[in-house]
């Protein structure tokens, strides 16, 4: 008769040494692990390479036949490209500073999300083609052959990184594991691989402008009923300026921050701001989506996607660009806009800040300001009658959104605005802000629900350092600067840190605000009742309302 | 020796064994990281656990049986337990591998008259491993609704702005 697996048995204590080398261990695709495919017809209206449909959960993928040369010239051109590339091959001398960096390595334990050994997933490969001793001594010094198993190795891996370049920070070469990951999603782009909740956006962005392919009309609708909101919580109906030529200055957002809750009270946010300053602005129905998922695709479609701004710059006839709260455009912007679209377009000239005449001088390139140092460069000159008592109920804390603080070293201004809009502000610990923030555990693309489970593992150590804070500093608010954070850190703080509230900035700085003829402020943004508010004030303004 | 004097002696090692117990259920590769990194933000598996390992045997001896204190000190792990990929017996059974320590360390040097206060130490173990399983089907169900709940956030505005003009009706848009 069988007899009963102990729990021991059950819980499957791996053996004291594994019986195989860690480079052999095969990935598991089980739901709840990886990204559902993309679409066929979507990646054919994109003109992608070898469009197929395909099911990460089955044995075959249905690479195209000569899917191996394909993907070796690929990579090949890359390392012909890219000499960071090649740098990134040869120099790591595996050293493991990077090792217990990742969050999803923290998260998973997994050790092929060590940053160290992902990138040898690819560098394991570069050796048998491009090295010499990879040539003739072959796997004695880590090189390996391409096989249908590696390719799905590294799409497993590749979808298992956020781009958040937090290992970089350690690595003492400088290796940018980010742009590694970036070019083995390219490589499997080549033979028709890619998920659909980052080419989905893609799509839609390259046809209407925007992730959700909302076209012009509704969008200024859905813009206009964020309006009529601020309206009710203020008393003022912020303007709404579309495609307005010879605007000074062109605002473009995240289109997220207008579709998606608790974005959107980002959204009303700027509107508020904007509309007390009377800025001479505009936003555009073509270039409304800052987002650019074609950085988590190919460096080519990357550069198409944003294209927009400047092209929309130069159609409206506007000064500058002032860009809203958002993670990986700004990577984009910070890092790349330059070589993808520069030089930029003849009306444009360097940034002045209407109200207080500070030069940006920071974006004399790119013509392009983050909307946390304008509004810093608004508190600092005094411009803005501000009253954070109103956001008393909230203990807050921020966190770092990796691209801005570590893709372009953003970290204090934001620190600067929420502190003058909130009296209680409370630091996570120092090894988890600021260079060193842990990632939201979703950012690149990886912000579907599929992969929920898989993001929570990814989000720990933020979870883990948020929920510290919670229990000892009674922190009930993290506030954010992406909008891919305003989406993802909700639900890891309803995991692990539950009673945390997640906003944007802007959301917070409307909420102190005091605008020149508003109404008592009983509520907040979110329509929810202003704790600090004298019961019998509250109750005035009601029945006004 | 009577058996709240051996357990008492054999803190340390109980505690230790079963860390290690549970570390050994993570790839090799990864043990030597989470049993020698202290940091609580650096390690935070490696500190979920210890932190696990000291309420489990707080609770099993009697010194602390409160309900509320032994769920909030067990919170983090069992979430992260939860959260990992595993199945559920999987998750859960790390709570069991302390009944092979207990045994090998506390079972050969128990006065014989003395069971009763062992087995009541075994008792608690499955109480609180009964407690774990409530806060484990929690942490999935918690798991599942945030799926719907991200679902229906994502086009919040969207559906607003649809409901607004009669595309779809308010009881759709919840």
């Amino acid at each position: 008769m069988a007899k009963l697996p102990t729990p021991q048995q059950l819980i499957a204590d791996r053996p004291a040494f594994p019986d195989k080398h860690w480079l052999n261990v095969k990935s598991e695709f089980t739901p709840g692990s990886f990204c559902y495919p993309a679409k066929k017809d979507t990646m054919e209206l994109l003109h992608m390479p070898n469009p197929h449909e395909w099911d990460p959960a089955a044995e075959d993928w249905g690479l195209p036949e000569n899917w191996e040369r394909i993907l070796c010239d690929a990579f090949a051109d890359r390392l012909e490209k890219h000499r960071s590339l090649k740098l990134f091959m040869d120099i790591c001398v595996r050293c493991g500073a990077c090792a217990d960096k990742c969050h999803f390595f923290l998260g998973t334990n997994d050790p092929k999300n060590m940053p160290v050994l992902r990138a040898e997933l690819l560098r394991s490969l570069y050796r048998r083609d491009h090295t010499m001793l990879g040539k003739l001594l072959g796997k004695t010094v880590g090189a390996r052959a391409w096989d249908k198993s590696v390719v799905k190795e590294l799409f497993y891996y590749a979808y298992q990184c956020t781009e958040c370049r937090r290992c970089s920070l350690f690595c003492p070469y400088g290796i940018d594991t980010a742009e590694i990951t970036m070019i083995v999603r390219e490589l499997l782009h080549e033979v028709g691989l890619g998920t659909h909740w980052i080419m989905d956006p893609v799509k839609n962005c390259s046809f209407t402008g925007n992730h959700l392919g909302i076209k012009p009309h509704s969008f200024v609708e859905i813009v206009e009923m964020l309006a009529d909101d601020c309206e009710i919580v203020t008393g003022i109906r912020p303007k709404t300026p579309f495609n307005q030529k010879n605007a000074e200055i062109l605002f473009i957002t995240p289109s997220g921050d207008v579709f998606a809750d608790p974005g959107i009270y980002t959204f009303m946010g700027y509107l508020l701001l904007f509309h007390e300053l009377d800025l001479n602005y505009t936003l555009s129905t073509y270039a409304s989506e800052g987002g650019n998922f074609g950085s988590f695709t190919s460096f080519n479609m990357a550069k198409k996607l944003n294209a927009k701004m400047y092209a929309e710059a130069e159609r409206l006839n506007v000064k500058w660009i002032l860009g809203g709260e958002c993670g990986h455009m700004w990577r984009v912007l910070n890092q790349y806009m330059d070589t993808y679209n520069g030089p930029t377009p003849v009306n444009m000239v360097k940034p002045v800040s209407p109200i207080t005449g500070t030069e940006f001088t920071n974006a004399v390139s790119t013509k392009m300001v983050h909307v946390a140092e304008f509004t810093a460069d608004l508190i600092y000159n005094n411009k803005l009658n501000l009253d954070p008592c109103r956001n008393d109920h909230i203990i807050t804390t921020f966190h770092d959104s990796c691209n801005p603080s570590r893709g372009m070293g953003l970290l204090d201004e934001p620190r600067y605005v929420l502190k003058a809009v909130c009296n209680n502000f409370v630091e996570m610990p120092e090894n988890t802000i600021r260079e060193q923030t842990f990632c939201c555990g979703a950012g690149s693309g990886l912000n579907t629900e599929e992969i929920m489970e898989l993001r929570m593992r990814a989000g720990m150590p933020r979870g883990n350092a948020l929920r510290y804070v919670q229990q000892n500093h009674d922190v009930n608010h993290m506030a954010c600067i992406c909008a891919i954070d305003r989406a993802t850190l909700p639900p890891l703080a309803n995991y692990w840190a539950p009673g945390v509230t997640v906003s944007g900035l802007h959301e917070l700085v409307a909420n102190a605000l005091v605008m020149k003829g508003e109404g008592k402020r009983t509520l907040d943004l979110r329509q929810e009742d202003l704790p600090n508010v004298e019961p019998d004030e509250a109750a005035d303004t009601g029945e006004e309302q | 020796m009577d058996a709240k004097t051996l357990i008492d002696t054999n803190k340390d090692e109980i505690l230790r064994q079963w860390i290690e117990a549970v570390y050994s259920l993570y790839p090799l590769e990864t043990t030597g990281f989470v049993r020698t990194s202290s940091d609580p933000f650096g390690n935070p598996v490696g500190d979920m656990t210890k932190q696990a390992a000291a309420a489990i045997y707080n609770a099993i001896t009697g010194e602390d049986t409160a309900v509320d204190t032994v769920k909030a000190a067990l919170d983090r792990f069992v979430k992260l337990r939860a959260a990992q990929r595993a199945n559920p017996s999987q998750g859960l059974g790390v709570f069991y591998l302390m009944k092979p320590i207990l045994r090998k360390l506390l079972l050969p040097q128990l006065a014989k008259d003395d069971l009763e206060t062992y087995l009541g130490v075994e008792s608690r173990l499955d109480s609180l491993t009964l407690l774990a399983f409530d806060m484990y089907a929690s942490a999935r169900e918690t798991l599942a609704d945030l799926r719907i709940t991200e679902i229906r956030n994502q086009h919040a505005q969207l559906t607003r702005w649809a409901q607004k003009h009669g595309v779809i009706s308010t009881s759709q848009a919840r």
